[in-house]
């Protein structure tokens, strides 16, 4: 007789003690800075639901109706993100996990290890609503001084509401793995994931919620809540769990939608547990029979790179690791996430209506430049950090070949480098230009930021590269891993430091260029010396960074030996 | 002990394993080999309960793998080729939770598990992470794991892949006094010194098929060569003794 489910968990609990127990270099300031980072969005979410509760306070019957209709959203929002987020997960926990290949030729019932790897699926499907919901259920709670009874109601309807979501990622799993191969089922999905979550953020972005703060646009307020209550329907576990927690906050006891909650999360798990009793076997076979893959051949990519003046070495270097980024589905599909990311970004300034403020627009366009540039900077790092950061570590087990050959590593970490700074760097100046030019901002404000983000992009990139190097992570199973890791979490933290000097730097001119402008005075000689002796210090920081960076990743690689 | 009966497995159209029937004995050591891609590791994971046949039938001491898996993989103890191990846990916590999966706990599983540690030179480890091990000491754990509860079948998959001239003559050792004590043992191998030496009988298998099978003595027989060693034969069987004349 072997031992309940439980017991197929322990490897996690374990491995999560020793990993605790034996801290690596860097793990406190990483549990520092995630926990942190953690805390203040939980403490935002907390404060924010806390203060909209408040305000609506006034509103009475308007007030409940917009909570209600909010918690309606709130759930609704969540539930398709848990179901997503469990079919990916299912995908791994089911069919891609390395462990299967030790459990399943050993003799544990099928049902428990549906039970152990469901929770599993549940877990990681869940625990990032759970931490985003519970502050805001929190903070309406307080606001509204919900009795001790809501509190209680609040995790007796997480847990089911997580519960329904997962199982029918679960189920949808099952279904596209018996279909696809499970590895081309990964890459689909994550393709479909990223498709979805950047038709989400247009969609938000186009229904250009700041209207709603414009008095004239009044009237279009109600048309607006007419739309936003049109996905609200009874039948979606989403309205069982808004209404039982409103009733809740009420002092009231909803047994009906918990009921339904409740009852719909064991069904569903009933029905999971049968359909994976039934077709895991032949589904995880099938999965293992991905022959041949299907790939781009990419044909036209070498005879254009020979056209490149450049060493054999350095052109194979480069034809590899495009291959391998266009290969994998993972990577450049979030690209797709970046440019929409960018498009926003962009479209954000053109309905940006600086001009209803009379006197003071030409001060806050040409302020907001400087805004701007640091936010672009700040992509640039992000962008860095989750591209060029990892690009050492991407070699993996693979780094053995370039070791062995008669190629520097110089060589080799330059290719690195090159390969992200080119698109970096015309991805960071078409923000700046684009947006600068669309705030209207003062031409040589304009020059200024694209100077700035051209010192900035060749410093983190170059920094990104060399530290990647400096902190590989050969074992590590993904680029995200990788950006996540010790040295990336050093890299951002000095990129923001860095980011903050050179924006300051390059302020302080500007400010001084625009007070002699408004007034239309002439720039004395010793400002422009010192305006010069600034951009030359940004210059030479810039650089220094870039040098130092990547001098350092060069000597680790060698160090290697 | 290792009945296996018509066994076949496709991978859409290409047949990996076409029609293979295995009878390994009680105390037997049974080599099975074959050139790459020729269907040993996909007929040894369907025996292991890895891969699901498309026909064909495996029973393990007399318990179908089918209708009553739990029993047949109790029975068994495999070793794979490449095998999987918790990186962040200590070499005694990965067999404890082995122990667990077989229905083992308590003194018994600890005392065996000392007991196999010592055995595989591994107890200055016990309590070390498996993330910190070389190949071949992965390669013993995954062994200590195989025999925790004491098998009355081993399934090998290239069982001297990683370890030291040391590791490899405790490994045969092992077999040997395994194999005495009655449990059944089938290995896959490309090493044919390791399969002369120590295999009671061989099947060669190609293209998915067993394309000859018997004991050492028997298959020279069967190729015909006057050779004492096994290569010989084995490549005039899988028909790999041509050799091209390129320039190197």
């Amino acid at each position: 007789m072997t031992y309940a489910f439980p017991w197929l968990l322990l490897p996690l609990f374990w491995s999560a003690r020793n990993r605790a127990r034996r801290r690596e270099p860097g793990d406190g300031l990483r549990a520092a800075l995630f926990g942190g980072i953690g805390l203040a969005v939980a403490g935002a979410l907390f404060a924010v639901a806390f203060w909209l509760t408040w305000q609506l306070l006034d509103y009475e019957e308007l007030g409940d109706y917009l909570i209600r209709l909010g918690l309606g959203w709130l759930f609704l929002t969540f539930l398709s993100f848990v179901a997503f987020s469990a079919v990916v997960s299912a995908l791994s926990t089911f069919f891609l996990s390395e462990d299967l290949r030790l459990l399943l030729p050993a003799p544990v019932p099928q049902s428990r290890l549906f039970h152990s790897r469901f929770a599993r699926t549940v877990v990681q499907a869940g625990w990032m609503v759970v931490a985003f919901v519970l502050p805001v259920l929190l903070g309406l709670g307080l606001a509204r001084c919900a009795p001790p009874g809501y509190y209680l109601a609040a995790l007796v309807t997480v847990v089911p509401f997580v519960v329904i979501p997962s199982a029918l990622g679960c189920l949808v799993t099952l279904g596209l793995v018996s279909v696809f191969p499970a590895r081309r089922a990964r890459d689909v999905l994550m393709l479909m994931g990223l498709l979805f979550a950047v038709a989400l953020v247009l969609l938000v972005r186009f229904l250009r919620p700041e209207r709603l703060l414009d008095v004239q646009s009044l009237p279009d307020v109600t048309a607006f809540f007419a739309t936003l209550q049109s996905p609200v329907t009874p039948l979606l576990p989403s309205f069982w769990a808004g209404e039982s927690l409103f009733a809740a906050l009420r002092g009231q006891l909803d047994l009906l939608h918990l009921g339904a909650l409740w009852t719909s999360a064991f069904a569903l798990t009933v029905l999971v547990r049968a359909a994976y009793g039934r077709h895991h076997f032949s589904a995880w076979s099938k999965a293992q029979e991905a022959r041949k893959a299907r790939f781009t051949r990419l044909a036209f990519l070498e005879p254009l790179l020979r056209l490149l003046p450049m060493a054999p070495a350095r052109r194979a270097l480069l034809v590899k690791d495009l291959k391998v980024f266009l290969r994998d589905t993972t990577q450049w599909s979030q690209l797709l996430l970046l440019v929409a990311l960018a498009f926003v970004y962009v479209y954000n300034f053109r309905v940006l209506d600086l001009d209803r403020i009379p006197y003071m627009s030409r001060i806050v366009k040409n302020a907001y430049a400087f805004v701007n540039l640091a936010m672009a900077a700040f992509v640039t790092a992000a962008v860095a950090v989750r591209f060029v950061f990892p690009a050492v570590s991407a070699e993996g087990s693979a780094f053995w070949i370039v070791r062995t050959s008669p190629v520097q590593l110089s060589t080799f970490l330059w290719s690195k480098l090159w390969t992200g700074l080119v698109p970096i760097l015309v991805l960071a100046e078409a923000l700046t230009i684009a947006s600068n030019l669309l705030l209207g901002v003062d031409p040589l404000l304009r020059v200024l930021g694209a100077f700035g983000i051209a010192c900035m992009t060749l410093a983190l990139v170059g920094l990104a590269c060399g530290m990647g190097a400096e902190h590989p992570r050969f074992a590590a199973e993904n680029p995200t891993q990788v950006a996540g890791s010790y040295g990336g979490v050093a890299f951002m933290v000095l990129a923001v430091l860095y980011i903050l000097t050179t924006v300051a730097l390059l302020a302080w001119p500007a400010s001084i260029y625009l007070w002699y402008e408004y007034r239309g005075l002439p720039i004395p000689l010793a400002r422009r010396a010192a305006f010069a002796g600034v951009l030359g210090g940004v210059v030479l920081l810039s650089v220094s960074i870039f040098w130092s960076g990547m001098r350092r990743g060069v000597r680790a690689l060698e160090a290697l030996g | 002990m290792i009945l296996v009966e018509a066994l076949v497995k496709t991978f859409g159209s290409f047949r990996a394993v076409d029609g293979v029937s295995l009878d390994v004995k009680p105390g037997e050591i049974h080599g099975f080999l074959g050139p790459n891609g020729a269907g040993k590791t996909t007929t040894i994971r369907m025996i292991a309960g890895l891969l699901k046949p498309s026909s064909g039938r495996v029973s393990i001491d007399g318990h179908d793998l089918a209708s009553e898996p739990e029993a047949a993989k109790r029975s068994l103890g495999f070793i794979p080729d490449r095998p999987f191990l918790y990186e962040k846990l200590t070499a005694a916590e990965f067999l404890r939770f082995h122990g667990g999966l077989y229905g083992l706990e308590g003194g018994p599983v600890e005392e065996r598990t000392r007991e196999l540690l010592a055995l595989f030179e591994l107890s200055g480890w016990a309590h070390e992470l498996v993330e910190s091990f070389s190949h071949g000491m992965k390669q013993r754990l995954v062994m200590c794991s195989a025999f925790l509860h004491r098998p009355q079948a081993v399934l090998v998959d290239e069982p001297m892949v990683g370890l030291d001239p040391r590791g490899a003559r405790l490994i045969k050792d092992v077999f040997r006094v395994m194999s005495r004590r009655g449990v059944a043992i089938l290995m896959s191998t490309h090493t044919l010194e390791v399969a002369e030496q120590m295999c009671d009988s061989i099947s060669i298998i190609q293209g998915g098929r067993i394309i000859a099978r018997g004991t050492v003595p028997e298959l020279h027989a069967l190729a015909g060569t006057d050779d004492p060693q096994l290569t010989p034969v084995f490549l005039k069987l899988t028909g790999g003794g041509a050799f091209q004349e390129i320039e190197l």
